[in-house]
């Protein structure tokens, strides 16, 4: 099944057809044919190339690796998914190489943990009707906790707890990697475990959430023929410039919030606020706002960056963040910021839970798939997502300091509900009605959370309280 | 109606909702295209198990069974014939 690649909308985006909706900063070059026409020839695919590399350049870390692979991929488009393995493979090694002080042995974890991967998947494919094959998800994540636990409580001193550690840690940034690897165990058109090990942290870059999904979803959107790669070529290449003039204006935000006008940072406004010497509630306001805008472009250009070279790969995946400041639902505004985390959880948490309790209950199915989803899968993620506070306070400090962004997600997962129960219908007329207020007070309900939103355990619950009583001029 | 049609215009209300007026034929691509998001999805499974009786729970779940009307032609008569 082949995804029309010439017009693809982004995720959630309604097709408008106003004069604004249709301006263009950066020209739809893949839609020129005489454009898309180069771009299939050696020359067009080697300008294109120079002109990504010139692009990647200017991020500065591994471009040159990078592009090589691209240029080899580019260049064999029929060998492309074994190409993605080789590449991913080389880069991590190379990676390990380069930046670690003992690569060896950070590649020997790195292969053992592809190895249990690999062997959960075999387990899973040749074992479907077993306890683990029928559940390999819930065994991955409840073997990983357990895992986790297990190290928190092994012994300091110990001659291996480094290596312990040492394996967590790898295990954690490969884990949904290994879970997408396992969602594709009963899929018809499967693919081997060698190119499923190519979507472990691919070689186009991913934080420990897996840009762009796993397997299944890189067939679905690979380019089937030299028309199709070279115009998701072009999307990527289009991508990257958009991630640059993003980064760019990053640069001058920063400058301009942060240096010039000395906006302060949360984090300073919170270690005030907790040292009884609060900010007037309009410099809380403004450090609020001036970083719920920063977190946007920033996540922006970090995806735009893995999905440009994704495309340039041959693979047309979806934006990670679209215009999510366009959001009229709570929900709708989770799917626009940050698509594939949202698919990560809908994918390992909402779908299993929706799919199989609750099931004569239709509001209490989905109220529990979404607190399965945006509050239980949330915390879980960025709970084992942050292993050092694990190593370093032990198991039952870092839980009771995770109060407050354990706060943070059953307040989105309680939104989240209340927008998807709420009645779907059309939408309100008029740009104020229909789109600008519901948009505000979209964004408004996340620059708030966002007062809950870290993760970093400095300071407890009610010190977020207090900070968040400010903003309304309120003392506590 | 038959099948294919109801669950035609069903899709159909569904891009509508999202302002996506757009024409669409039996292999389009509403998931991995972006037309329609996870939440469609929900409202999509919920009338396939209600109408069709299909146990997603049972048979699997994979998005891309349901991306298309052809995807969802194919999982209906998959379902069928296991029965």
């Amino acid at each position: 099944m082949s995804v029309a690649l010439g017009a693809t909308p982004e995720p959630g985006v309604p097709q408008s057809s106003g004069r604004l909706a249709r301006f263009r900063l950066i020209p739809r070059v893949e839609t020129y044919p005489k454009i898309v026409a180069f771009s299939q020839t050696i020359a067009g695919k080697l300008v294109l190339l120079a002109l990504f590399g010139l692009g990647l350049s200017y991020y500065g870390d591994d471009w040159q690796l990078t592009i090589a692979c691209l240029a080899l991929i580019a260049f064999l488009p029929s060998r492309r998914r074994m190409l993605v393995t080789f590449s991913t493979l080389l880069s991590a090694f190379v990676f390990q190489w380069k930046n670690s002080s003992h690569p060896l042995y950070f590649i020997v974890i790195i292969s053992l943990v592809c190895v249990l991967g690999g062997l959960l998947f075999w387990s899973a494919v040749l074992r479907p009707r077993s306890w683990f094959g029928r559940r390999p998800i819930l065994f991955l994540l409840c073997g990983y906790a357990a895992f986790v636990v297990f190290a928190s409580y092994f012994p300091r001193g110990s001659r291996y707890y480094q290596l312990i550690w040492d394996f967590t840690y790898i295990l954690t940034t490969y884990v949904w990697f290994i879970g997408y690897s396992l969602l594709d165990r009963n899929a018809p058109d499967r693919d081997d475990f060698g190119l499923q090990l190519g979507t472990y942290r691919p070689f186009w870059g991913s934080t420990n959430t897996p840009f762009v999904k796993g397997a299944g979803y890189l067939r679905r959107i690979e380019a089937r023929d030299a028309e199709q790669l070279a115009v998701t070529q072009l999307k990527g290449l289009k991508l990257l410039v958009w991630s640059i003039l993003l980064s760019l204006f990053l640069d001058a935000f920063n400058r301009c919030i942060y240096v010039s006008l000395r906006f302060p940072t949360i984090p300073n406004a919170l270690y005030l606020s907790a040292n009884h010497r609060p900010l007037p509630w309009y410099a809380c306001w403004a450090s609020l706002i001036a970083q719920f805008f920063y977190q946007i472009i920033s996540l922006s250009v970090l995806g735009h960056r893995i999905v440009a070279c994704c495309r340039m790969a041959g693979f047309n995946a979806l934006r990670n963040t679209y215009r999510p400041l366009s959001s009229r639902t709570v929900a709708e505004f989770f799917n626009r910021y940050f698509f594939y985390f949202k698919e990560l959880l809908v994918d390992f948490f909402f779908y299993p839970t929706f799919l199989r309790y609750f099931k004569k209950h239709r509001k209490l199915r989905l109220i529990a798939a979404i607190f399965a989803a945006a509050c239980f899968g949330n915390a879980f993620f960025h709970f084992a997502r942050d292993l050092d506070f694990i190593q370093n306070l032990g198991l039952a400090r870092a839980l009771a300091g995770y109060q407050v962004y354990l706060f943070y997600c059953a307040v989105l997962a309680a939104a989240i509900s209340i927008s998807q129960l709420r009645h779907r219908g059309p939408a309100q007329t008029g740009f104020i009605r229909g789109q600008l207020w519901p948009s505000f007070l979209v964004a408004l309900f996340y620059c708030l959370l966002d007062v809950f939103g870290s993760s970093d355990r400095s300071f407890p619950l009610t010190e977020h309280f207090r900070f968040f009583a400010q903003l309304f001029h309120f003392t506590l | 109606m038959d099948d294919m049609a109801e669950i035609r215009e069903f899709l159909r209300k569904l891009l509508a909702l999202r302002g996506d007026r757009q024409p669409f034929s039996d292999t389009s691509s509403f998931f991995l295209s972006g037309r329609l998001g996870s939440v469609d999805a929900v409202e999509l499974v919920v009338l396939l198990e209600e109408r069709f009786g299909i146990d997603f729970a049972e048979v699997g779940f994979d998005q891309s069974n349901i991306d298309s009307i052809e995807a969802i032609r194919s999982l209906l008569q998959s379902v069928r014939a296991a029965e």
